[in-house]
């Protein structure tokens, strides 16, 4: 990420253009298409290990033909809803119940009287595409597991996309997801349960709280009705930045 | 009435609707478990059922969709304790008006290969449920909203295992008319009818409107009754409900009786209204359905392959007479089967044979990890083949889809072991027309050999369309008659029993010169013959081009499309030099590159040539030693200093596997001969299925020469002591990409240790930290891939 976010797809997001009202007492979760036609091959190739500037025209094709195959295998399908927040000791509880423990996300979420969760997968197919290659060709195999991690990118960003312009005049922290800080990966089952993601887009945590389908991401963005200061996704708290591959090549792995 | 009785009338049969929607509007909060209900608010229940009851539903669903013990963990209550309450609200609103279904539905976990839930854990999760079900008085079973075939599978399975009630299965698909997991309704329909399922069909996330294409593909694949519990529609965009009214889901559901849909019912968003409404349009229709002869075909979970062609069975993952397929089974080396397998597929082959009988290994066991592998990268269908019942059984449970099995012959004792385990996992078969008295000799006994095995097959309920028979062929050097017994019993088998034939043909050229052209064209005969599957190596272009050009001659190939696109381009030759050996390719570019260089540079296709021209001065090691190992080391230097970056150096580790794939087969071909400096082993530790960095170090550890014990992902701690003690490696390398992960990266080093192991232990991940690393008692930390062969060197030398 890097601090410079891509600017919010405008596309396919009439359908959010909802009342504030409808959204917040809505029944059941909101499942629609988004538009993947494109993902960053900066991001894929800082993802391989490789600074975007120091990649031959070589890695760039091998990078240009895998983003073509992970778009097309793609399936992505997400879902969302929109809680209001109350903080207490232990970290910030939605207003269903459920509590978001530990002091990181609550220190984030401080201006926040509300948070929208959700959760996006580009489906199995794309994890069958990067296992296929993995039994042939490493190099093929790792360019398009690193472009799948940024169609993953360029899929959340159109969701916040979506989900900012469904609050006009309001402030967003950047999204938030478990395993960021202190905010547990034991969360995984718990908001997609919230979202009925398991059924309605395919989408699970296993026991050890890895999301499968892969290619997949849970998030909290939160929504304030006042400027806030701003802050970007670090690794500043990450205990791996010292070896890590991705910040050698001046990006982040998207996982903490 | 039973269910099955209610089936048996032909009229339509209601089910209920929605439990969701119903709960959330008496009150059931967002992300609360339902399945409590049945504890905490019993009269929830009874009220929603009732009004079903009242609606007209003839079957409710008890509320035990997730009531199993993945999904019930975090709740702090048992199956035990749910079901049976569940159940028994059920039934005490039904009275003598309804049956109850236990409704079964996904675990919440996605099963292998996409996910981590093992197939045989998700048959005793479901057996569970199954168990209190039936012991509760559920009157049948429904297993619904389903994506994962093999979920699916694993439901049916506890069902018929765990009780004698019939089953109805829903699968949820998409607007594509696939499922999340990408399957089709007719590979659902082969599989789940072979297993024994009594009503198939759709439930969920689609509305009425969206079903006639999913009950028409459906309708062509199974001759079991139709189920469909569609939603009110679809989502509106804004969360709001659905967008079809109760009139218009009644209506257009009803008219599906039209198509020959028997049972129907609702879900999300659903409601006593909608159900007391398809009540009234339902009324005096009747079902029509045409009786449909359901084409032989196998399939897999993504893909379903109809024996309406030639369909060409790919023979090459089976080690007699290779010594290299042999050395990968005897490593545990899996991934050398896969790459066989897309080898075969990309050369045109429908299905795969898969054997890996070898005396000196657990067949059962590497044949479960073979077909799990093989069906986590491939579609194509696959034919199960081994001597052994127990081997097959082992297979036919984990295969998902509708498999072949190879073989049964005429003798009782074969017939009597392996059809009954064809009929339970409803897989097709293969015949070998021989028995106790060997392979008879003439075309009739043969003949007649096929009609007993066909008879028996009858007789323990497998289809007609599912037996395949093979007439052997004989080695026609030896058995100069053998061909024309062969071919003519062959064309009986089709015409006088009108089934499938299959038939392994490269033996006949056995001992004869040009062997490629003696096959080829006995192919071609036998097709002519009435040969439906057969048995090739689909990487010799003589016999797919046989293939190719019989059905571009028998109009199969419609417009010549598959003939001009494999051939549109190319330069045939239909010579056959003397030497019989296949040309090397061209080298890629003018001017020739020394194997250092290539390998540097990570040019894959040239550097297997280069090795075999340099393999002919000079010795195999001393490639290694001189060439190989120091080209790596400068790539790994550049890669240590960001000269170069992790796509060069994985390049480089390629072109330096291939250069080792041409060292190996030469030095396989010398007895005794090994290129190994030494074994280990690898794992990505249990829980953890981020493997793609231990399979680049894995990559590079060969390109020096190591044997790598590659043990895959997910890999329990147990597993990892068995195999480094077995191998008796020096070294051990453990992988975790997760910090919930760590801790079994810490127990299976715990386990390394106390099974006082001498083996040394690297480490290594993106969370992982040398502290860590050293915390935990790991011997090594490794920051990268070139840092875990620094230390195989320092370890292992």
């Amino acid at each position: 990420m890097a601090g410079t976010k891509p600017p919010p797809s405008t596309r396919n997001i009439s359908y959010l253009l909802s009342p504030i009202s409808k959204l917040l007492s809505q029944e059941s979760v909101t499942l629609l298409p988004i538009s993947l036609t494109k993902l960053n091959p900066d991001e894929a190739l800082r993802y391989m290990g490789t600074p975007p500037e120091k990649a031959g025209a070589d890695l760039r094709a091998l990078v240009e033909v895998c983003a073509r195959e992970v778009l097309a295998a793609s399936r992505p399908r997400w879902a969302y809803r929109v809680f209001s927040l109350s903080f207490e000791d232990g970290g910030v509880r939605l207003n269903c119940g459920l509590l978001l423990p530990g002091q990181d996300l609550k220190r984030h979420l401080k201006d926040c009287r509300q948070a929208a969760v959700f959760c996006a997968t580009l489906s199995a197919q794309v994890d069958a595409l990067i296992r296929r290659a993995e039994s042939g060709d490493m190099l093929r195999a790792l360019a398009l597991d690193c472009c799948a991690a940024a169609a993953v990118e360029e899929v959340c960003n159109q969701i916040e996309g979506g989900l900012q312009s469904q609050f006009p005049g309001c402030y967003f922290p950047f999204r938030y997801s478990p395993g960021y800080g202190d905010l547990p990966l034991t969360l995984q089952g718990p908001l997609l349960n919230l979202l009925d993601a398991p059924r309605k887009v395919g989408l699970c945590a296993s026991a050890t709280h890895i999301l499968t389908p892969r290619k997949s991401v849970t998030a909290i963005l939160g929504i304030a009705d006042h400027p806030i200061q701003t802050n970007t996704r670090s690794c500043v708290g990450c205990p791996a930045r010292d070896g890590c591959q991705y910040r050698k090549s001046g990006g982040h792995c998207g996982i903490s | 009435m039973e269910f099955l009785e209610l089936l048996q009338t032909g009229r339509p049969l209601l089910l209920d609707g929605g439990m969701g929607t119903m709960l959330q509007a008496k009150g059931l909060p967002v992300g609360a478990a339902p399945e409590l209900t049945a504890l905490e608010h019993p009269e929830w229940l009874l009220d929603i059922h009732r009004a079903y009851v009242e609606a007209g539903s003839q079957i409710l669903y008890a509320n035990t969709f997730g009531a199993n013990r993945e999904k019930l963990s975090h709740c702090g209550k048992t199956v035990e304790e749910i079901v049976p309450a569940a159940v028994a609200l059920a039934k005490e609103a039904a009275g003598d008006h309804a049956l109850v279904a236990l409704d079964i539905g996904p675990t919440g976990q996605l099963l292998e290969p996409t996910g981590l839930l093992d197939f045989e854990t998700a048959v005793d999760i479901f057996g569970q449920v199954v168990r209190a079900g039936a012991a509760a008085g559920a009157d049948l079973i429904a297993i619904e909203t389903m994506t994962d075939l093999q979920e699916a599978r694993a439901a049916l399975l506890a069902a018929k295992e765990n009780s004698s009630l019939p089953v109805l299965v829903t699968m949820t698909y998409e607007a594509t008319g696939r499922t999340f997991l990408g399957c089709s309704p007719a590979a659902a329909a082969l599989t789940l009818e072979g297993m024994g399922a009594d009503a198939i069909g759709v439930n969920c996330s689609l509305g009425p409107r969206e079903m006639p294409p999913l009950v028409e593909e459906l309708l062509q694949w199974t001759t079991l009754p139709i189920v469909l519990k569609p939603n009110a529609g679809l989502p509106h965009p804004d969360g709001s409900g659905y967008d079809i009214t109760p009139e218009e889901f009644a209506h257009s559901l009803a008219q599906l009786t039209e198509l020959g849909v028997q049972v129907f019912g609702g879900c999300c968003g659903t409601t006593p209204a909608y159900i007391s409404l398809l009540k009234q349009a339902l009324e005096g229709r009747r079902v029509k359905r045409t009786p449909a002869n359901i084409p032989a075909a196998v399939c897999s979970g993504m893909q379903v392959v109809p024996i309406d062609r030639v369909r060409v069975i790919g023979e090459r993952i089976n080690p007699t007479g290779k010594k290299r397929m042999k050395e990968a089974l005897k490593a545990g080396d899996v991934d050398y089967m896969l790459g066989q397998a897309l080898e075969q597929t990309e050369a045109g082959a429908d299905i795969l044979d898969v054997n890996v009988g070898l005396p000196e290994i657990d067949e059962a066991e590497m044949m479960v990890r073979t077909v799990k592998a093989l069906q986590g990268v491939t579609e194509a269908p696959l034919q199960l083949d081994s001597t052994q019942p127990a081997v097959l059984e082992r297979a036919l449970r984990v295969y998902c889809g509708k498999a072949i099995v190879n073989s049964v012959n005429g003798e009782e004792a074969t017939l009597d072991a392996i059809l009954p385990l064809v009929k339970k996992y409803g897989a097709a078969v293969v015949g070998l027309t021989l028995d106790e008295g060997g392979i008879p000799k003439s075309a009739q006994k043969r003949l007649e050999i096929a009609q007993k095995i066909l008879d028996k097959a009858l007789s323990y309920g497998i289809r007609r369309e599912d037996v395949y028979i093979d007439c052997l062929t004989l080695t026609v050097s030896a058995e100069p008659e053998g061909a024309v017994q062969t071919l003519e019993a062959l064309g009986r088998v089709k015409r006088e029993l009108g089934l499938k034939t299959v038939l392994g043909v490269s033996n006949i050229s056995f001992g004869l010169p040009a062997r490629p052209l003696v096959n080829q064209n006995f192919l071609t005969m036998a097709m002519s013959a009435g040969l439906d599957l057969p048995i090739l190596n689909p990487n010799m272009d003589a016999m797919m081009a046989a293939v190719r050009c019989f059905h571009l001659l028998t109009n199969v190939d419609e417009n010549a499309r598959a003939f001009i696109a494999a051939y549109g381009n190319a330069q045939v030759s239909t010579s056959i030099t003397t030497s019989g050996a296949n040309a090397a390719p061209a080298p890629a570019s003018g001017g020739k590159r020394d194997l250092s260089e290539i390998v540097i540079t990570g040019l894959k296709g040239e550097a297997g040539p280069a090795t075999k021209a340099l393999l002919e001065s000079r010795e195999p090691m001393d490639i290694v030693d001189h060439i190989l190992i120091p080209a790596l080391d400068q790539v790994g230097a550049d890669f240590e200093a960001n000269r170069v970056f992790l796509p060069q150096l994985i390049q480089s580790a390629g072109a330096a596997q291939a250069a080792f794939e041409v060292i190996r087969d030469t030095l396989a071909q010398k007895e005794g001969g090994s290129v190994s400096r030494g074994t280990i082993v690898l794992a990505t530790v249990k829980g953890d299925i981020h493997d793609i960095g231990k399979n680049i170090v894995k990559v590079l550890l060969e390109n020096y020469g190591y044997t790598v014990i590659d043990l895959g992902r997910d890999v329990p701690p147990e597993a990892v002591v068995e195999a480094a003690r077995k191998h008796q490696a020096p070294l051990v390398g453990l992988s975790a990409l997760m910090t919930t992960t760590l801790k079994s990266m810490a127990e299976t080093i715990q386990a390394l240790h106390g099974a006082g192991l001498p083996c040394k232990i690297m480490v290594g991940g993106a969370v992982l930290t040398p502290d860590y690393a050293q915390q935990i008692h790991a011997d090594f930390y490794a920051k990268d891939a070139k840092e875990s062969v620094d230390i195989a060197k320092r370890v292992i030398g």
